[in-house]
């Protein structure tokens, strides 16, 4: 072979790197974020990656043509086989094309292979920036899927997380919209429609954090995760990640002892404190910690195994559960259900509200420094509060179910399913706390405080580890469960 | 066999099917004359011979609607307020355990007041219980997917009324009829049914029992799938002159799909909620079917906010589940852009259908009429590569289409000669003209010529297009239940 076509191709494909493009590079690190080359390095075991279409066509002229808009790899997360990418808003816009990351999903339906992408950028680019009608193309949509059925095909067979540090819309917000996880930086941005379009449609000139901030979604639970910088993002997603695979073993909680003292006879307390004394020292990684906040949902471990965590708060609204509230645990029961994550539900909540509109002559005062407008909240069930319990019924993985307190209207099956479920509870005990012969609205419809044991907390976590020994966690099978809903 | 006890049972017989007029009243307008076997007639609040609480408070039984087998119940409120006890609920349990076990629909009328207050649980060892695999909640969770589920709301339904009626696939409410709750030191909090329609928690208002008991029928009648009249609409033949010569003008799409369907055949769902997305059971060629359709008479003009995305997604896995074709009309700008739809949460929900459609295993056939931009196209006829592609995918000639808004791409691209423009006039001039050259390109005989549809048929070929695929694949429900039907 001609030296000259090794010198050729590598001299193409370093167009990409960070090295031959100081100006981009420099543009990036101004604002103190990492290229998609840094942030892919940081995010993966050194040494592990395999890039997929470094190189887009040939040209005319019989020169060969680098990809463009972001890069894509497998590698190795402590360890994982994964399905990495990160998109580059310096070249083109960050926009994809040909087609690699559809391979790639492909690839991780076949091997599963979790996904983590940084999904900046405003969407699918209208034609290939570098490569005109004559060009011949490598790439192309090969592969079973196109994009947007590529990813919800992931949905509940692999970890699908996606990272937004920046502005990301159209295509770019949909990939992140069908993810398991949405971390994001601040001043980021998740939107449909970019800047641009709502001036066309609506002819409002907005900043993209104005239209779509993670800010903003942070409260109404369009992400799940807002971080303080990219680092942080980086160390999130490995976090998270980590807790698809078990650990052999893990210790106790320096407060494990002293849990029992964390629970009042009666009004609001922490409940972060209560899981954080349950569970493996240091290991409770809270998800949608804002949006919702009346329920705790986040991974822990129990002597190394992960475990999904389910718990009412009642330090926020008492513990009410609203339908916000009432998504955020479906979603999260069919999450652990998917990925096969025992969940341990700690229950106390008063019951269910549902939010109304404000009445029209109450809501120019009423209305929120947010702009939204003002509601009221009403005791009452909706729809919304009946996915848990269909999701409870439905989920295969055991869970493990502990009445602090109370438990009224559906907040016992939202919180831990039915006693007499498909899956009925592995364990469902109650501590000395617990209300029992209360009559609400609801408690015919049951077998009221169906309980195995009541117990001391301190005993709790006990328990739960040795049951949980008796339960492997398998995730051979065949093809998945089901999708993770998306909200 | 001693008289005394023989004359009690038919007394007490007696006295019960006296008793609780408006439950019975309910049933007899619902199943088909003398096919009701009732259940726990002799239930009682007590155990008592002189006990008066007919039936529990809840009368229930197997029945047929149009010759199909049916559980019904209906909770009856002169008996305690229509309370929940521990009997009528153990009632109801085997009624939905007869529905799950037989694939029967379950139809309950929700009139009642939550659980009863001072309800006394029978002291063993005197009583045998008799109960279903399930309570009545996660029964009715069991069932969604399997079989369907109507909850009728009729008075007013309270706490664990409430909670059973919205566990239901299809929620019916009688106007002027009532949901809340009573607990706890707040006293009572109750909004009507119309609030709650609106907001999309139920799916049908009629206006009283009788037609309740009717809408119940005609949406059974879908799931049984036997037949009707197979017969085209009168209007069927002008299908094509609703939508109108002008692209920017809006039409309504609900006439399309009656003069689509057979004759008389549609029954619209969640008509009061989310009104740019229509979703309505029909038939077509006497063949059950599901149609969702874009309103561009609507405010939005048929744009998907969340709202519309939940409603999209959630009919699909209805129909999905109950192995019902599902056919959409596509004629929408897009998903909804802007604070107020990123705010609602679109970058999440509008996910949902095109999840739902890739996850779905019936045949899909859709059809453009007009416009469908960025991923609009996708909302509603899923992807090319899913794990189910479309059955077949037309168009009408009057087809545009774009990666976003024709006159919204004419902003961008002729950004600074419409900003430049002397005139308004020449402002839209110019936008048009770009947007009429744009549309030229995509549109007609070219979205054809690209393969873009299986095929660009007239408005009037439509229904024979559909039909003749519809006919080559026989509805089969499988074995086992696909998964359950999405409440919201």
């Amino acid at each position: 072979m001609e030296r000259q076509r090794i010198d050729d191709l590598r001299a193409a494909k370093l167009v990409q790197h960070d090295p031959a493009r100081p100006d981009a590079v420099a543009k990036v690190h101004r604002t103190g974020k990492l290229t998609a080359r840094e942030r892919i390095a940081e995010l993966i075991d050194p040494g592990t990656e395999v890039e997929y279409g470094s190189i887009a066509a040939m040209d005319p002229d019989g020169h060969w043509v680098a990809e463009a808009g972001g890069i894509d790899y497998v590698a190795t997360i402590d360890g994982q086989a994964v399905i990495v990418s990160s998109t580059d808003y310096t070249d083109h816009g960050g926009g994809y094309g040909a087609g690699r990351l559809e391979r790639l999903f492909a690839l991780a339906r076949e091997h599963r292979w979790p996904v983590v992408f940084f999904v900046d950028g405003g969407g699918s680019r209208a034609r290939h920036p570098r490569v005109g009608m004559d060009h011949v193309e490598l790439n192309g949509p090969y592969g079973p899927y196109q994009l947007f059925d590529g990813i919800a095909e992931l949905s509940g067979w692999v970890p699908t997380i996606a990272i937004v540090s920046g502005p990301s819309f159209a295509g770019h917000a949909s990939l992140a919209g069908f993810s398991d996880v949405v971390i994001a930086t601040p001043g980021s941005s998740v939107g449909m429609g970019g800047p641009p379009m709502v001036e066309a449609a609506l002819g409002m000139k907005l900043t993209p954090n104005e239209l779509a901030g993670v800010e903003m979604h942070e409260q109404t639970g369009g992400i799940d995760l807002l971080v303080d910088d990219e680092h942080q993002a980086i160390a999130a997603a490995k976090r998270y990640l980590s807790y698809y695979r078990d650990q052999g073993s893990g210790s106790p909680s320096p407060g494990a002892a002293d849990i029992g003292d964390l629970v009042p006879e009666t009004g609001p307390y922490d409940m972060v404190p209560v899981v954080r004394a349950l569970v493996d020292e240091g290991s409770f990684f809270e998800l949608r910690p804002v949006f919702a906040g009346s329920v705790l949902t986040g991974f822990a471990r129990m002597d190394g195994r992960s475990v999904g965590i389910l718990a009412s708060q009642p330090a926020v609204g008492d513990g009410m559960i609203d339908e916000s509230a009432a998504t955020k645990v479906g979603r999260f029961v069919e999450l652990c259900d998917a990925h096969e994550l025992p969940i341990i539900s700690l229950v106390d909540t008063p019951g269910c509200v549902t939010t109304w509109p404000a009445p029209v002559g109450e809501r120019a005062d009423g209305e929120q420094a947010d702009g939204s407008p003002s509601t009221v909240t009403e005791r009452g069930v909706t729809r919304w509060h009946t996915r848990p319990v269909i999701a409870h019924q439905h989920r295969s993985v055991p869970l493990f179910s502990v009445q602090i307190r109370q438990a009224h209207d559906m907040g016992s099956q939202i919180m831990s399913g039915s006693a007499n479920a498909r899956s009925v509870p592995v364990m469902a005990v109650a501590w000395p706390t617990v209300e029992i012969g209360h009559v609400d609205g609801f408690s015919a419809t049951r077998h009221v405080n169906a309980h195995d044991d009541v117990i001391e907390p301190v005993e709790t976590r006990e328990r739960i580890v040795r049951l949980l020994r008796h339960i492997p966690r398998s995730l051979e099978r065949p093809s998945k469960k089901h999708p993770i809903d998306t909200w | 066999m001693e008289e005394q006890a023989v004359q009690q049972i038919l007394e007490a017989r007696a006295a019960s099917l006296g008793g609780g007029r408006t439950a019975r009243r309910r049933l007899a307008d619902l199943v088909d004359e003398d096919s009701l076997v009732e259940y726990g007639p002799l239930a009682g609040r007590g155990s008592s011979v002189e006990d008066t609480a007919y039936a529990d408070g809840l009368v229930g039984g197997v029945g047929t609607v149009d010759g199909h087998p049916v559980a019904v119940a209906s909770y009856e409120r002169s008996v305690l307020e229509g309370t929940q006890s521990d009997r009528n609920q153990r009632k109801l349990s085997k009624l939905i355990y007869l529905a799950q076990t037989n694939r029967w629909p379950l139809v309950v009328f929700a009139d009642g007041d939550g659980a009863r207050p001072d309800d006394h649980m029978p002291v063993p060892p005197i009583v045998v219980y008799t109960r279903g695999r399930w309570d009545a909640y996660d029964g009715l969770a069991e069932l969604s997917g399997w079989a369907p589920t109507v909850a009728v709301v009729s008075g007013r339904a309270l706490d664990g009324h409430a909670g059973l009626a919205f566990l239901c696939d299809l929620v019916i409410g009688v106007r002027g009829s009532t949901i809340g709750s009573r607990f706890g030191d707040g006293g009572l909090v109750e909004r009507g049914v119309e609030d709650y329609a609106a907001r999309g928690e139920i799916d049908v208002l009629v206006d009283d029992d009788e037609a309740a008991s009717r809408a119940v029928a005609t949406y059974l009648g879908y799931w049984f799938d036997d037949g009707g009249s197979g017969e085209p609409d009168p209007t069927h033949d002008d299908i094509g002159s609703i939508v109108p010569d002008n692209r920017r003008r809006p039409y309504d799409m609900r006439k399309v799909i009656t003069a689509l369907a057979d004759q008389s055949s549609v029954f619209e769902l969640g008509a009061a909620f989310s009104p740019s997305m229509i979703t309505s059971l029909a038939r077509l060629g006497g063949r059950s079917i599901g149609i969702f359709a874009n309103q561009p008479f609507s405010p939005l003009a048929g744009a998907i906010d969340s709202d519309a995305a939940d409603k999209a997604s959630r009919f699909v896995e209805l129909c999905d589940a109950y192995e019902l074709p599902l056919v959409s009309l596509v004629d929408n700008p897009g998903y909804m852009v802007g604070p107020d739809a990123e705010r609602g949460g679109i970058a999440r929900h509008h996910a949902r259908p095109l999840a739902s459609l890739h996850h779905r295993t019936v045949p899909l056939y859709s059809v453009q009429l007009r416009k469908a931009y960025g991923l609009g196209p996708y909302a509603m006829s899923g992807y090319g590569s899913s794990r189910k592609v479309p059955e077949l995918r037309l168009a009408w000639p009057s087809v545009e289409s774009g990666g976003m808004s024709l006159e919204g791409a004419a902003y961008l691209v002729k950004r600074k000669e419409i900003q430049a423009a002397a005139t308004k006039q020449e402002a839209r001039s110019i936008r048009d003209t770009y947007a009429e050259q744009m549309r030229d390109v995509a549109a007609g005989v070219r979205a054809g010529r690209t393969y873009s549809f299986d095929d660009v048929v007239l408005p009037t070929e439509t229904r024979g297009r559909i039909l003749s695929m519809l006919e080559r694949v026989p509805r089969t429900l499988p074995a086992a239940k696909k998964h359950p039907i999405d409440p919201r």
